[in-house]
């Protein structure tokens, strides 16, 4: 798709225009060296002159930030008769990379004097999940930590002759508890900020639109803020003129309507393909120009609210921004997966999440320029109606 | 396998559509979360196998689907868990715990495996990063099981009579959960041989002749050597055909030429040409197109290349382990011996390796990177 092209492109055109700019890879698959041409690593290293960059390294990272759970678990697997606990080990433990490049993230983050972060992750593994859900990863932990406890509590006493691990005791757990909590806790302010926004980089493919779309619905489940959406790879005039990709150009003109309509609000920006790839400072601060042409990299690039989801007992519903619209003029259905708002002036296409797909529109509200749809569950044995009005 | 984009389902799906042409059953099985093959064939697939094409049978695994259907013991544990702390969140969205995806992903694969009703089953894999997660996490659920499971299961077979119908009670996890989560590491285990089994299994790279995805590709190649899983071609896609590679495209169709020079260059295994269309491939007509093009008379269910990344060899007394790693500096790898097991890190990936029971024990008498091979020898 190239995120990592955009996000190198976004970094490089702010540094050049004078922002103290760190530019961050996230992906477990590092491609930040090979699209700027030369070796970045886990220390930071100036590119050009106001930009950083790094490729954070999950098992350094989980060596240094880990160390309390480390010798925690060292010294439970010790009374076990084993060896200890590399961190290789404990790296493998599912969540614990991502969280942890995640840590690391914000901390390089807060550690410079740097006006603008980009961060370059693969937005639709589990890093997504985790990015989203600071809140809850830190709520299953207190709750696994409190059966932890309470078990500890019981079989302290009772273990030593059947289990021949110590289990420890309430203290450390409640140390652990914070340490991760606080953790925890400043990673999702700083996920949910003012200040920190998501761009979603797509192709005019239609599977990769796809794609994109179910990502902006889970970023909206989890109170993400998105502003941009870039469409990468846009055949310019020079190329359609070539007779093969005649075909090409009429699917762009459809797919760029069609990219407006699910991700509206958010601005689109237009990242065209150039006539080779776009490797090396050079060519990404020419193609950081050609995205930024009317706007600034660093700025927040749509200022509505984000569209939320919520749920009260069997209630779901979705609230979305529409300033300045008339709900007697909208018409509001769900077809299949999607859920379509549409008036004279404006066509909204907005990918439901898997649970609310299932369900029926029930009723909308619209107040302060906010739109409100509320969803139930079907009736038994009804089939569901794929269409209703406001 | 391959970076995100380059066409991996695409490609998945012309070659179950080649394989079907030569006779095979095929199944088709997507674990990437972001599926992708109701996309490509213009239809929905879903959880539950559809037949898309004759002797084509898709198939997305589906994270909440399964859950919801055949995991009641360990969700019901799970939405208790959840149930004071989620709030007004749509709860359903947030049992997709850490690791979840993979095992589910890996479980499918036995699936497929226990039915013994297809000849050939075509995993389409997530992007790089994820899809080396999902490798790896046998050995992380080996971790766990080791270390852990054990522990938990007799604590809660303890305690469950103390907490009774008490909050604690109800969220300790039943001795079903426990059996079921039994049940899935077998399962992990099963497929673990399966993916190593040379013979059986092999890795696909798909990738595009531009030096950004090449460079990941080719760490990627090693990073499957490491995983001792055999790479048997690598699929070239988007190539630019004659008539698409002049006025605009002269300078991306000179730098492709050297892109395909390097792909020979950098895997020694059989390539594959699959020619950039002048519309977009969607739906089983323009996919059989492909495949025709892509493989013309090659049967791509067959092993197209045998060979075996990961060797234990024994000459006397000595035994001693080789990996290839092509493309791999040497300063990239980092190895350690604890005893039972060798880890071995190679840039941003890592493997436990269980030593054979000759080995346990034995000192590393050397080890030594030539040519994109590592020895490894044990003292006898």
């Amino acid at each position: 798709m190239g995120k990592t092209t955009t996000a190198a492109a976004t970094a490089i055109h702010a540094a050049k225009s004078g922002r103290r700019t760190l530019l961050l890879s996230a992906d477990a698959s590092h491609s930040l060296s090979d699209v700027l041409g030369r070796r970045v690593g886990a220390s930071s290293v100036e590119i050009i002159p106001n930009l950083t960059a790094i490729e954070v390294d999950a098992h350094a990272e989980i060596k240094r930030h880990w160390g309390k759970v480390h010798d925690f678990l060292v010294s439970l697997f010790e009374h076990q008769g084993i060896d200890g606990v590399l961190a290789e080990e404990l790296a493998l433990l599912p969540g614990a990379e991502e969280i942890t490049t995640l840590f690391a993230v914000d901390e390089f983050a807060r550690s410079g004097d740097y006006d603008f972060a980009v961060v370059d992750c693969a937005p639709t593994d589990t890093t997504l999940r985790l990015l989203t859900l600071p809140e809850v990863a830190h709520k299953s932990v207190r709750l696994l930590l409190k059966i932890q406890r309470s078990l500890a509590k019981v079989m302290t006493p009772l273990a030593k002759g059947m289990v021949s691990a110590p289990l420890p005791d309430a203290a450390v757990f409640a140390e652990l508890e914070a340490l991760l909590y606080a953790k925890l806790r400043g990673l999702r302010e700083r996920i949910v900020a003012e200040d920190t926004t998501v761009r979603l980089v797509v192709t005019t493919e239609k599977m990769v639109i796809e794609e994109a779309r179910r990502a902006f619905t889970d970023l909206c489940l989890f109170g993400l803020r998105c502003d941009a959406v870039v469409i990468n790879r846009l055949l310019p005039e020079a190329a359609l003129r070539e007779p093969f990709y005649r075909e090409w150009g009429d699917v762009q003109k459809d797919r760029t309507v069609s990219i407006a309509e699910a991700f509206a609000p958010l601005r689109i920006l237009s990242g065209v393909l150039q006539r080779e790839e776009v490797v090396g400072a050079t060519a990404l601060a020419e193609h950081g120009r050609d995205l930024f042409s009317d706007c600034e990299p660093d700025a927040l690039l749509a200022s509505v609210e984000p569209i939320s989801f919520h749920r009260k007992g069997d209630q779901y519903s979705v609230t979305i921004p529409l300033p300045g619209a008339d709900l007697g003029a909208l018409n509001i259905a769900k077809v299949e997966g999607d859920l379509l708002v549409k008036s004279a002036s404006m066509n909204r296409a907005l990918k439901l999440p898997r649970r609310m797909a299932l369900l029926d529109l029930s009723e909308a509200h619209f107040r302060d320029g906010v739109l409100s749809v509320f969803f139930r569950v079907s009736p038994v044995g009804s089939a569901g109606t794929p269409q209703g009005n406001a | 396998m391959g970076k995100g984009g380059v066409g991996k389902t695409t490609l998945s799906l012309a070659t179950a559509m080649a394989a079907a042409r030569s006779g095979h059953r095929v199944f088709v099985l997507s674990t990437d979360v972001a599926h992708s093959l109701g996309d490509a064939l213009g239809r929905p697939v879903g959880p539950k196998p559809v037949e898309i094409a004759e002797r084509v049978v898709a198939r997305e695994v589906g994270a909440l689907d399964e859950l919801a259907q055949s995991w009641t013991e360990i969700q019901s544990w799970l939405r208790e868990l959840l149930r004071d702390e989620a709030g007004e969140m749509v709860v359903e969205e947030l049992l997709v715990f850490p690791g979840l995806e993979e095992l589910l992903a890996l479980r499918a694969i036995c699936e497929v495996e226990a039915t013994g009703d297809y000849d050939v089953c075509i995993v389409d894999c997530a992007p790089t990063g994820a899809a080396l997660r999902m490798l790896r996490f046998p050995d992380a659920l080996e971790v766990f099981m080791q270390n852990f499971f054990s522990l938990e299961r007799a604590g809660a077979k303890l305690l469950r009579p103390l907490l009774g119908g008490t909050k604690a009670g109800r969220l300790l996890p039943s001795e079903a959960f426990f059996q079921a989560f039994e049940r899935l590491y077998e399962d992990v285990r099963r497929v673990r041989a399966i993916l190593m089994d040379n013979e059986r299994t092999t890795a696909r790279l798909v990738l595009n002749p531009t030096q950004v995805v090449i460079a990941e590709a080719r760490r990627t190649f090693a990073y499957l050597g490491l995983y001792g899983i055999a790479t048997d071609a690598v699929l070239i896609n988007r190539v630019l055909p004659e008539e698409a590679a002049s006025g605009y495209f002269e300078r991306w169709s000179e730098r492709e030429g050297a892109g395909l020079d390097e792909i020979a260059a950098s895997f020694p295994v059989p390539q594959f040409t699959a020619p950039l269309q002048n519309r977009e491939v969607i739906g089983t007509h323009a996919l059989d197109q492909l495949a025709e093009q892509t493989f013309a008379r090659t049967d791509p269910a067959e092993v197209l290349m045998h060979s075996r990344p990961f060797r234990m060899r024994k000459v006397g007394t000595e035994t001693s382990i080789e990996i290839d790693l092509p493309g791999i500096d040497k300063e990239e790898i980092d190895l350690q011996n604890t005893g039972d097991e060798l880890h071995l890190r190679v840039r941003d990936v890592s493997r436990r390796i269980g030593l054979p029971r000759s080995v346990v024990g034995r000192e590393i008498a050397g080890s030594r990177f030539s040519r994109g091979v590592l020895y490894v020898r044990f003292c006898p």
